[in-house]
């Protein structure tokens, strides 16, 4: 009966952690740009994520080694340290979208001046990391943020096509002459980036370990990372509708997160305004305490020191102090006035620049039969694995090019 | 130096270290080899810290990983490791072993914050 519990809540707060600022912008506009011909670049960011989180999560389980021992482990100590200090960078800016997203949402509910919502975003995170343990941590974000469904129950009040939604399973490209093949590229790199973002694993990875899985859990972390990422990726494709369907419709493009909820209070009114905006608290929280500890389990991971929410904050110290620097540096970026989306753009560009670094020692991992054993990846895993690590080494070397040529998806 | 020991120096360098109490204290960032000239090399000890790892980076960071983190290196003689698998496991604590200082300074920071030793619910 736990054992059902704990799989049911950990399907449940992985499709309410599916969704955080990038994802949120990026389909959306997606959305409004494409309509549905992005959509199965959704679906390979989603296949793809799974791959990635499932082959953590085993070899969390079977030998409990995270992510960046293995880099350090796999590609030698210099390698290491540049996907360590690009890595931490990207979680650094993610953080501080994140908190600029959360002072954002808060702006809309009170009207309280931007900057003071951005300190009490600030304590507010401290306080949550520090008095909660990782499970609650998991539970009180993931589960809030499942107030997101308002998103489908929304996107299917506007009854899209169903016919030209499937067909957007199908990759085809802008109308010849439109001139937006570069746009739909760098949205295509985009979208699959905000999908796959790599402090994701780590943070999924870490986590097996706080959770203190054993190879007994091997069938848990395939049942969360299926059908968990399956329903949040449900989440994503009511975005993607919304985007067409009420976006794209009125030619609006959102520059801000707290616009996307627009959607939801024009279908479901006040109600729906409200859950909307909760929805996305919950979820930009959790996606910032995500990756403030990220950067700290990839820190303390990289140079051996004690980790984990598992251990108080003076058995931890460094690990501690990592995560509370990360929160006011980030705090401190958008505290200088600079605008979340954009922060999150290019943390999200940066994103699929360094997700080969920490793809490839996690593949040689997995599919090392000493280190494995039994639980080594099987032709499934292997060919996908070998697959998604073509397509995202592609993704990375086309995603600053594009950037530059499309001003950032501009046109 | 040997097939044997080279293979055994890769097994252990950018492994974590783990002292007698479980705890992590720091990484493998070098290992010293001895050895006369003709004969095989034999790994004497493991080092640890900004001194051991910092040479291993190209010139104009090692010059700043010198100013910023220092060039202390602490030598744990290889008698001193019980067993290597995934991790190295050593037979002391680290404190007897000059490992974790960072670690305990770190500590006093904390130690500011209240609550400090609870351990989340």
């Amino acid at each position: 009966m736990k054992k059902i519990l704990e799989t049911f809540l950990g399907i449940l707060t992985a499709m309410g952690g599916f969704v955080e600022i990038g994802e949120l912008t990026f389909t959306v506009n997606a959305g409004s740009k494409f309509h549905y011909r992005l959509l199965w670049v959704m679906m390979l960011g989603t296949i793809g994520i799974m791959v990635f989180c499932e082959m953590a999560g085993r070899i969390a389980a079977v030998r409990k080694l995270p992510v960046f021992q293995i880099v350090r482990e796999r590609t030698g100590f210099s390698l290491g340290l540049l996907t360590l200090v690009s890595a931490s960078a990207v979680c650094l800016l993610t953080c501080a979208a994140e908190i600029g997203a959360i002072a954002m949402i808060w702006q809309l509910l009170s009207g309280w001046p931007y900057r003071a919502l951005i300190l009490l975003a600030l304590a507010f995170l401290l306080l949550s990391v520090w008095f909660l343990s990782f499970r609650w941590i998991e539970r009180v974000f993931g589960l809030g943020g499942l107030l997101l469904i308002v998103y489908i129950v929304t996107a299917l009040k506007l009854a899209p096509d169903w016919g030209t939604l499937a067909a957007g399973l199908v990759p085809t490209l802008p109308d010849r002459g439109s001139g937006q093949l570069t746009v739909y590229a760098f949205f295509a790199v985009a979208l699959l980036s905000s999908i796959m973002l790599p402090y994701e694993t780590y943070f999924y990875a870490s986590g097996g370990i706080e959770d203190e899985w054993k190879p007994s859990d091997i069938t848990l972390n395939r049942v969360i990372v299926l059908i968990g990422f399956t329903l949040g990726a449900l989440l994503s494709v009511s975005l993607l509708v919304l985007g067409s369907e009420f976006f794209g419709a009125r030619e609006i493009e959102i520059a801000r997160p707290g616009s996307a909820a627009l959607a939801p209070a024009w279908q479901l009114g006040q109600h729906g305004l409200l859950i909307a905006l909760l929805g996305m608290f919950f979820a930009f929280a959790g996606a910032a305490i995500e990756t403030a500890l990220s950067a700290a389990y990839n820190l303390a991971q990289f140079f051996g020191w004690p980790w984990g929410k598992h251990r108080a904050p003076a058995q931890a110290p460094r690990f501690a102090l990592c995560w509370i620097v990360v929160f006011v540096l980030a705090a401190l970026v958008v505290s200088t006035g600079v605008d979340p989306v954009q922060v999150v753009e290019y943390s999200i560009v940066f994103s699929i620049v360094i997700l080969p670094l920490t793809y490839l020692p996690l593949m040689l991992v997995a599919g090392d039969k000493r280190v494995m054993g039994q639980h080594v990846n099987g032709p499934l895993a292997a060919t996908l694995g070998w697959g998604y690590f073509v397509i995202i080494t592609l993704a990375a070397i086309a995603a600053i090019p594009l950037m530059i040529l499309t001003h950032g998806g501009e046109g | 130096m040997s097939r044997r020991h080279l293979g055994l120096a890769c097994e252990v360098l950018d492994h974590e270290l783990v002292d007698s109490d479980g705890l992590p204290c720091g990484m493998v960032d070098d290992v010293e080899l001895a050895g006369d000239l003709g004969s095989s090399l034999k790994v004497t000890a493991l080092l640890v810290g900004p001194g051991a790892w910092g040479p291993r980076l190209p010139a104009l960071l090692r010059l700043l990983v010198r100013l910023v983190w220092g060039a202390r290196r602490t030598r744990v003689p290889w008698a001193e490791v019980e067993h290597v698998a995934e991790r190295v496991h050593l037979r002391s604590r680290a404190t007897e072993l000059g490992l974790g200082v960072r670690e305990r300074k770190a500590r006093r920071w904390i130690a500011w914050i209240p609550l400090n030793e609870h351990e989340p619910q």
